[in-house]
């Protein structure tokens, strides 16, 4: 692994991963707090930190109100399909663009990128008449094609990025020693990109397991809802119960990290740790 | 052009089929609505009158949103969120991922750190943060009060309101930039540091000649979307003060939300889209033709 | 795709008007083929399915359990219960895409008081007229007035009211009984009891009165419930707009001097609806002008901090007896769209009937639209404070019934954001409404 600009002693090796996990985790560690707290705690003044008598109503009330894993099944299914597709389409299109001579590469570039300039709520409409006439509102593949398509700029653009750098001795060899283009793609190319495929899938990933939009028009169905339409259940007309939706958020948080702890040791650590010492 | 040798003939059809996956995926997914949304630019739908059956007006439309002051305001608001965002995001970005590059032995609690703001739901990021600013339960004013400050009134003042609106989204979009600029930095081969240094270059030169010019490609990619999706601003200010005090803080994203979906003037809408299409077109097309200038292709 | 109910694929055609008149049976044919494809049992086959479109917060459950007994009672029509998102916001946002698709799979649709001018001009809405019939005005004379006007658009019967709602003054009965104050009937007697209570409890976390301030729905009544009470009101007979009259200045002066006196919080900008329970059963707050749902919550949460302290009026006046206040409430609509209007239809009837509102006030606290059923012993026995309310409702105002309520909201809301956040004057504030209401109100 790189080391980065400033490769430095133990202690400052902390403090800086310090910073970025109070930086990250601050939020997520107050609604922490705040779903063990009742709402009378919460509208207490002055404010309190620390929950005064830890309570876990709010969980209870996040499964029994709602049914939730049923939600977490359904992000998780779009949210890791969506990323496949979304990925692999990606990673095809950013090498064509870098490495195989295309006329007008940054014209097919800016297409790719123009799609994501548009708002969605403008395309809404539309979107639910393709959805409907292709008979998939209500399944999975009506949230799993848009979120492709939203997520598919960013990553070709990251992938790019990646594939500019790698040299194209290191494929020109490989394919000197017999392998095909493809070939010299999927056993050179892809392990020295691990990092921005990892980001790419990331990206992709996490775009689809927050979209809202979306997920509340084409799967308006109870039993087919994501997470985050899912979560804006627990609220009302006129109220917002802070303490169940914070539990809520919590609840729908810890598949992610789960997700990125197994990935970042595992899968990432494994390929890149072979892969750049350059 | 020149003629394509076999070799480079053969590449370019191979780089035809694996172009195909994305633009099938595109043309299936995106591209009628987006015609749809053309052309509704163009005609008069408003859906409360429909006996005026969705006439084609041309540019009227357009010409509208030239004299729409709302339009002009909420355009200036929104250039205003890109000036501040998108280099607060990316300048915080790079310093998050150049301190998670670090040699932890364990990664993915940094990692997660650096993730999880992205990972917050937007619309919840937002009404988090506005409960951070209240005037009375926020943490920022009790904060304030601990070390003996006055409270300010951050979501009902037009500027401060501006200010906690920047924050949040600093805050939220810096994870994204900080992931895609880290992925960048572990791909800058370890070897050309021990090179500098051998040559006794100090960490601020290292930083200078090594890491800011390899990490220019991923910060190109940052910048970019970072541009796009400030363009289209609209979930933390609606969720922190929907545009208020008032309209002051309205985005174009706003206004095109409140046309279409509360006035029902779909017409409208769809050009006030295509507006802030052109704008995001021609701002990225300025990256863009950066990039085309940077010489990454021949760098090695 | 377990989680996935597929059933539903028939009746996604696209809609065309020419099959309108051969419905039944073609549908029937589409449903049959669906159902041998899908595997359905077969019992669905010969019944009409009715799908119902309701907000989260509207009580889902409480409705399912009435679509029962319409289904028991109504053999061969089975309900089908959809749930919206939970804000009134998050159900236009999916009602307007699936509407302006003219998308058929919603039979019945229920929508907010607010929108049933912008149904009609739509013509989303099926007008109910023809199948109301000779009974109509027999009908419609049955419902609280409020709610039989918010449901009339143009001479047509848009929806039929399905339960109510109105903005009351909370008050905490044990400080006003504590410093010997009586409910007030005017808004200087609000002002001064707050005052009295405020300066006597000396807690720098009591605030004295709170109203939605934020710029959201509710604001506008804040705006509107003062300019009522001072004889006002936002058109004149012609529908023009009469925002001149001294009435139009009212709420900012009563605003302005209630913050002057630091009755109301200077934060009040800040404050969305459900902030003002919140601060009440908290006990940080003696009076509070909001809606009918948060007598139970108040009451019933294990963590109130004001249970049996709370005691439900009509808002004040300017004088004694001339208060006003909002209709708020949800209406059942026949979606033009629907390919089952008749059925649709009597089921609509049946959800807008004494009998289901009887059994809404009781499950789930929801206030009645016909004056009978709120002295109905079993739902007083349920809610007590429901014979307060009446009078309430009875006098209760609707907004402006306008296809352009949305913008009309929107400049009211925020220019009264603005004036109590303290970026308008009020002289501006004004001037920017009647500017950018004159050309709705023409």
């Amino acid at each position: 692994m790189a080391t980065g600009a400033f490769p430095s002693p133990r202690k400052m090796t902390l403090i800086a991963g310090a910073i970025v996990a109070i930086n990250g985790f601050f939020p997520a560690v107050w609604i922490l707090f705040t779903s063990l707290k009742t709402e009378s705690e919460l509208m207490r003044l002055p404010i309190t930190i620390w929950p005064h008598a830890p309570t876990l109503a709010n969980y209870s009330r996040v499964f029994t109100d709602q049914p939730i894993f049923t939600f977490m099944w359904n992000s998780v299914v779009v949210a890791t399909l969506s990323t496949l597709l979304c990925v692999t389409v990606s990673a095809l299109a950013a090498y064509a663009l870098v490495r195989l001579r295309l006329p007008k590469p940054n014209l097919i570039l800016s297409a790719l990128l123009a799609v994501a300039m548009f708002p969605l709520i403008s395309l809404m409409v539309p979107l639910f008449t393709v959805m409907r006439d292709l008979n998939l509102l209500n399944t999975w593949w009506a949230l799993v094609f848009p979120y492709a398509v939203l997520s598919m700029p960013v990553c070709t653009l990251v992938l790019m990025s990646f594939f500019q750098d790698i040299p194209r001795d290191l494929e020109n060899a490989a394919m000197i020693d017999g392998c095909t283009r493809t070939g010299a793609l999927w056993h050179v190319v892809l392990p020295l990109t691990a990092p921005g495929v990892f980001t790419a899938g990331i990206l992709a990933f996490v775009n689809a397991w927050d979209e809202f939009l979306l997920a509340l028009t084409l799967s308006p169905r109870v039993l087919s809802r994501t997470l985050p339409v899912g979560i804006t259940l627990y609220q009302g007309e006129f109220s917002f119960p802070w303490p169940i939706i914070s539990a809520a958020l919590i609840v729908a948080i810890v598949p992610i990290c789960i997700i990125i702890a197994v990935f970042q040791e595992r899968v990432v650590g494994g390929l890149t740790s072979g892969g750049m010492k350059g | 052009m020149a003629r394509l040798s076999p070799l480079e003939a053969s590449e370019r059809r191979l780089g035809y089929l694996m172009l195909a996956p994305a633009v099938i995926l595109l043309l299936v997914t995106a591209l009628y609505p987006i015609a749809a949304l053309i052309r509704e630019s163009f005609s008069h739908n408003v859906l409360t009158e429909p006996w005026m059956a969705k006439p084609w007006v041309g540019l009227d439309n357009f010409a509208k949103a030239m004299g729409d002051p709302r339009f002009w305001e909420a355009s200036a608001n929104t250039l205003l969120y890109v000036i501040v965002t998108v280099p607060g995001a990316v300048a915080m970005g790079l310093g998050l991922a150049l301190l998670a590059n670090q040699p932890f032995r364990i990664k993915w609690p940094v990692r997660l750190g650096l993730l999880l703001p992205w990972a917050l739901p937007l619309v919840f990021a937002g009404l988090i943060f506005r409960w951070f600013f209240e005037f009375q339960q926020g943490l920022v004013n009790n904060a304030l009060l601990f070390v003996g400050l006055s409270p300010v009134n951050w979501l009902t003042r037009e500027t401060p309101a501006f200010i906690a609106i920047c924050i949040a989204i600093i805050w939220k979009t810096s994870s994204f930039a900080a992931l895609v600029l880290l992925a960048g930095l572990q791909t800058i081969p370890k070897s050309l540091y021990e090179a500098a240094e051998v040559d006794g270059a100090s960490k601020w030169r290292q930083f200078l000649e090594i890491t800011l010019p390899m990490l220019m490609p991923a910060i190109f990619v940052a910048l970019i979307f970072r541009t796009i999706t400030a363009i289209q601003t609209f979930d933390i200010p609606k969720a922190m003060t929907d545009g208020g005090p008032g309209k002051s803080n309205e985005t174009l994203a706003m206004y095109i939300h409140s046309t279409t979906i509360d006035a029902l003037d779909f017409g409208y809408g769809s050009t006030l889209a295509v507006l802030m299409f052109v704008l995001s077109a021609v701002l990225t097309s300025f990256y863009l033709r950066h990039t085309r200038r940077d010489p990454s292709g021949g760098r090695h | 795709m377990t989680a996935y109910a597929n059933q539903e694929k028939a009746d996604q055609r696209p809609f065309s008007p020419k099959e309108e008149t051969m419905i039944t049976r073609k549908h029937l044919l589409a449903g049959f083929t669906a159902t041998i494809l899908l595997g359905v049992s077969s019992a669905a086959m010969a019944q009409t399915t009715l799908r119902i479109f309701t907000g989260g917060q509207q009580r889902p459950d409480v409705m399912r359990k009435i679509a029962d007994e319409y289904e028991r009672r109504t053999p061969g029509i089975k309900v089908e219960v959809e749930v919206g998102g939970a804000t009134s916001e998050q159900q236009q946002q999916y009602l307007n895409t699936v509407m302006a698709s003219k998308d058929s799979a919603l039979d019945v649709v229920l929508i907010d008081v607010i929108r049933p001018a912008q149904y009609a001009a739509t013509g989303w809405a099926e007008t109910l007229d023809s199948y109301l019939g000779a009974e109509r005005d027999a009908v419609m004379a049955r419902y609280l007035p409020a709610y039989r006007e918010a449901n009339i658009v143009g001479g047509k019967v848009i929806a039929l009211p399905y339960f109510a709602d109105a903005q009351f003054l909370y008050y905490r009965k044990d400080l006003l009984e504590k410093h010997g104050l009586q409910p007030p009937k005017t808004w200087d007697e609000l002002k001064a009891g707050a005052e009295k209570v405020m300066k006597a409890e000396g807690n720098p976390n009591l605030s004295g009165f709170q109203t939605a301030g934020a710029p959201i729905e509710g604001t506008v009544c804040t705006y509107l419930v003062p300019m009522w009470g001072a004889g006002g009101g936002l058109t004149d007979a012609q529908g023009k707009l009469a925002l001149g009259a001294e009435a139009a200045k009212r709420p900012f002066q009563l605003w302005a001097d209630l913050r002057a006196a630091n009755v109301t919080p200077s934060n009040l900008a800040e404050i969305p609806t459900d902030r003002i329970r919140q601060n009440f059963q908290a006990g940080n707050l003696i009076f509070g002008m909001t809606w009918g749902y948060v007598w139970n919550r108040a009451q019933g949460d294990p963590d109130s901090l004001v249970k049996d302290k709370v005691g439900v009026v009509p808002l004040p006046g300017f004088s004694a007896n001339a208060a006003a206040t909002c209709i708020g409430g949800w209406q059942v609509m026949v979606s033009a769209f629907s390919k089952n209007k008749a059925e649709a239809y009597k089921f609509v009837r049946y959800l807008s009937s004494p009998e289901v509102a009887k059994a809404q006030a009781i499950a789930a606290s929801h206030l009645p639209v016909f004056a009978e059923v709120y002295t109905d012993p079993d739902v007083l026995k349920a809610n007590p404070w429901f014979k307060d309310a009446l009078p309430v409702v009875q006098t209760a105002r609707s907004r402006p019934v306008t296809p352009a309520y949305p913008r009309v909201s929107e400049v009211i809301r925020t220019n009264m954001n603005a004036f109590l956040a303290g970026s308008k004057t009020a002289d501006a504030a004004l001037a920017d409404m009647n500017r950018d209401l004159s050309p709705i109100f023409r």
